[in-house]
């Protein structure tokens, strides 16, 4: 594979609405996809992961807002264009009664890719996904979790410069779930970007770029260490001192922005940056008379970001909507 | 050029997938290759065209003067009825008419020649108990004829006796003429000009054939596409470079060589299994079951597309196979329909597939080149629809 030339941004998404009937789906997405890149698409079901993804593909149109994939309007999207894009639905699509063998090189042709290197493809792509001692057993024979990979091997067959993987690696096991993520990896060493939604929130890690999706909104899109400190306010150190440390004694240090006693010697510090913010705590904990016996960087998991950054948006909008009311019904008073 | 080549991959991926699924399911594969074959063999080897001759009780009231032997009353009668008996009591003849085991009742009037003699007219009385009118016309129409031979033996006797008395007289020149002349100076002989002799076989085997192939283009062709979109494969059509014109090609390519097989090989067993001829051009028989394929498989298109679910397009194949059946003069002749339903019986591409195949096979050739021209045109104007409706259901979301 070579580096394809492209956009510096593969997907341009703003202020995008999409209503069902009465249902909206998505409240003014906005984001950006830099060329190269793997971003993670998570949210609890129904969040409108989904649709973002079927937005994106040109599937459906949306309500208001712009779109732009490859420089194009996903509805209008050239036949070139269109062969550079790889989609992996979420539900199984293809052929029951065709073998595994015959769904990708179908798939293949559909995507324009001509016989030899089809053939040099759809046995790669196999090989990768497991799927090649099963190559020819029929597609509606196969298990769940091998359904799936041959789902994704339908998406990678030819070798698409923009991939949409709606949940590739659902029904699949711990194992290959890192091989498909390895070769997800690969694929954006080799300058390919990746849209990909997941379920696995801790898959989010593997992700450059992180866009979380709560009831149609973009609550957070960012890197996932960037995602972890907006969750947490900052990072987190976890240090544990010699002897009984009173934590209020730290108010005021420089660079220590909370302070969270979880024992007598044990503390959880929040920073700003972990990386330079530690000699500084050490130093402060001494001066106040400690002693530190062990201190690290706290990594939550990206359940706890998913939960706390959730916990965020609704405490933010609470208290919008608090102000809302509180001036909808001082400006009233005011008049009079 | 490479355009052209990946169109030409895709439109090829199409028709392979479409024959992989057909030949990969058993049972359909059964019902598209023998189905046919069965339905025709088991019309052939079933249907004669004859009727059966009605069961018929002559009741010949009691002291009579007329033959109360069933051999002369089969000689009138002719085929159409079988005298099964010849009773005095009407009751017991009508005992088996509520019984099923008699179809008709004729009674004789007591005494016919007497009251020919006295200027009066005999009244022959048919009974029947049947309520599908056209097994009452039939049987109308066999008193009719019975009728008519007794009225002809009355007037052969009539004449016979009228001669003798005659001759008797010494007047030779009112002899000359045989009795049957006098009482039916006329008879009918039918001359036809066919090539073939008419033969019920010969005659409904191509109106099967196509109804058959009118069927089978329509219900595999609708339920692959509805299939697709009830799957959600549609969704792979709608993000892939394919167009909707491309699927609806290759598919139609596809059924049209499935169709041409199953056709192939049911004239085969047509013409070797029940030697039905085929006088015409094999060319023109070709051209007319590929015609009458594409206009099945327009149709087809169109209700995959506006069908929701599989369930919806199969009952709407049977509507038209119905439809099929009444109208497209398989059964009843278009011509007895009123105008505005004939204009249905012509939307169908089995009307004209119909007489096609007949003319070709039977006739040698058609003087109807219009019904070529009505199939093309059913086809274009139903893949037209197909193609827009389609076209909107890949952009539509």
């Amino acid at each position: 594979m070579t580096e394809q030339a492209g956009p510096r941004d593969a997907v341009i998404v703003e202020d995008v609405v999409v209503r069902f009937d009465d249902q909206v789906a998505l409240d003014g997405v906005s984001m950006t996809v830099p060329t190269g890149s793997i971003v993670g698409i998570i949210g609890p079901s129904g969040a409108g992961k989904t649709t973002l993804i079927r937005l994106l593909t040109g599937v459906l149109s949306p309500t208001s807002g712009t779109l732009s994939v490859l420089g194009e309007e996903p509805r209008r999207f050239r036949r070139e264009t269109r062969e550079g894009i790889g989609y992996m639905p979420q539900s199984f699509t293809l052929y029951p009664d065709l073998t595994v063998r015959e769904n990708v090189d179908f798939v293949a042709s559909l995507f324009g890719m001509l016989f030899f290197r089809r053939r040099r493809r759809t046995r790669e792509v196999l090989q990768l996904l497991d799927l090649w001692d099963v190559r020819r057993r029929r597609a509606g024979k196969l298990s769940g979790g091998m359904q799936r990979r041959l789902e994704l091997a339908g998406a990678l067959v030819h070798d698409p410069a923009l991939l949409f993987l709606d949940e590739p690696t659902a029904g699949l096991d711990p194992l290959l779930r890192t091989r498909v993520w390895d070769e997800l990896r690969r694929l954006r060493q080799a300058g390919r970007t990746l849209l990909v939604t997941t379920q696995h929130i801790n898959e989010s890690e593997e992700c450059d770029l992180v866009a979380m999706i709560v009831e149609g909104r973009l609550i957070a899109l960012a890197a996932p260490d960037a995602l972890r400190r907006q969750a947490m306010g900052g990072d987190l150190i976890e240090l544990e001192t010699k002897e009984r440390f009173d934590g209020m004694a730290l108010a005021g240090a420089p660079e220590i922005l909370r302070v969270r006693q979880d024992g007598p010697r044990q503390l959880t510090l929040t920073v700003e940056d972990a990386g330079t913010a530690t000699p500084g705590v050490v130093a402060a904990i001494e001066t106040r008379g400690g002693s530190v016996e062990t201190v690290r960087e706290l990594h939550p998991s990206f359940d706890d970001v998913f939960a706390a950054l959730v916990a965020n948006d609704r405490k933010t909008r609470a208290a919008r909507a608090d102000e809302a009311t509180t001036d909808s019904q001082s400006a009233p008073a005011a008049a009079a | 050029m490479r355009g052209l080549v990946t169109m030409v991959q895709r439109l090829l991926a199409i028709v392979g997938k479409e024959l992989i699924e057909v030949i990969r399911r058993p049972g359909a594969l059964v019902s598209l290759v023998f189905g046919p074959f069965i339905i025709m063999a088991l019309f052939g080897a079933g249907y004669g065209g004859f009727r059966r001759p009605l069961e018929t009780v002559v009741v010949v009231p009691p002291g009579s003067s007329i033959p109360t032997d069933a051999a002369s009353y089969q000689k009138l009668a002719g085929t159409g009825l079988h005298i099964a008996a010849v009773v005095q009591d009407a009751a017991t003849a009508e005992a088996g008419l509520a019984a099923g085991t008699t179809d008709v009742i004729v009674i004789t009037p007591a005494d016919p020649a007497a009251s020919f003699k006295a200027g009066q007219q005999s009244v022959i009385e048919v009974v029947v108990d049947t309520i599908d009118p056209i097994r009452a016309d039939y049987a109308n129409y066999l008193a009719s004829n019975l009728s008519s031979a007794v009225n002809q033996a009355i007037i052969t006797r009539a004449v016979e006796e009228g001669q003798g008395i005659a001759l008797a007289d010494g007047q030779t020149a009112a002899a000359k003429i045989p009795p049957e002349v006098v009482a039916a100076p006329t008879k009918a002989s039918l001359r036809n000009a066919a090539p073939t002799e008419p033969r019920v076989l010969a005659y409904y085997g191509p109106a099967v054939l196509a109804l058959i192939l009118q069927h089978l283009a329509i219900t595999l062709i609708a339920l692959a596409l509805v299939r697709e979109r009830t799957s959600g494969v549609i969704e792979l059509f709608r993000v892939a470079p394919i167009k909707a014109g491309e699927v609806i090609v290759g598919k139609v390519l596809a059924y049209l060589l499935i169709g041409g097989l199953i056709a192939a090989l049911t004239i085969t067993l047509l013409i070797v299994g029940f030697g039905i001829p085929l006088l015409g051009d094999p060319v023109s028989l070709a051209a007319a079951i590929a015609l009458l394929l594409l206009a099945s498989l327009g149709i087809g298109l169109v209700v995959a597309v506006i069908s929701d679910s599989e369930r919806q397009a199969v009952q709407l194949s049977l509507l038209l196979l119905l439809a099929s059946v009444f109208f497209s003069g398989f059964v009843v002749a278009i011509s007895e329909f009123a105008e505005p339903i004939r204009i249905l019986a012509y939307a169908l591409p089995v009307t004209h597939g119909i007489r096609l195949i007949q003319d070709i096979m039977l006739r040698g050739s058609t003087t109807q080149l219009w019904e070529y021209g009505a199939l093309m045109l059913i086809a274009g104007v139903t893949l037209t629809a197909a193609w827009l409706g389609l076209r909107r259901g890949m952009a539509r979301a």
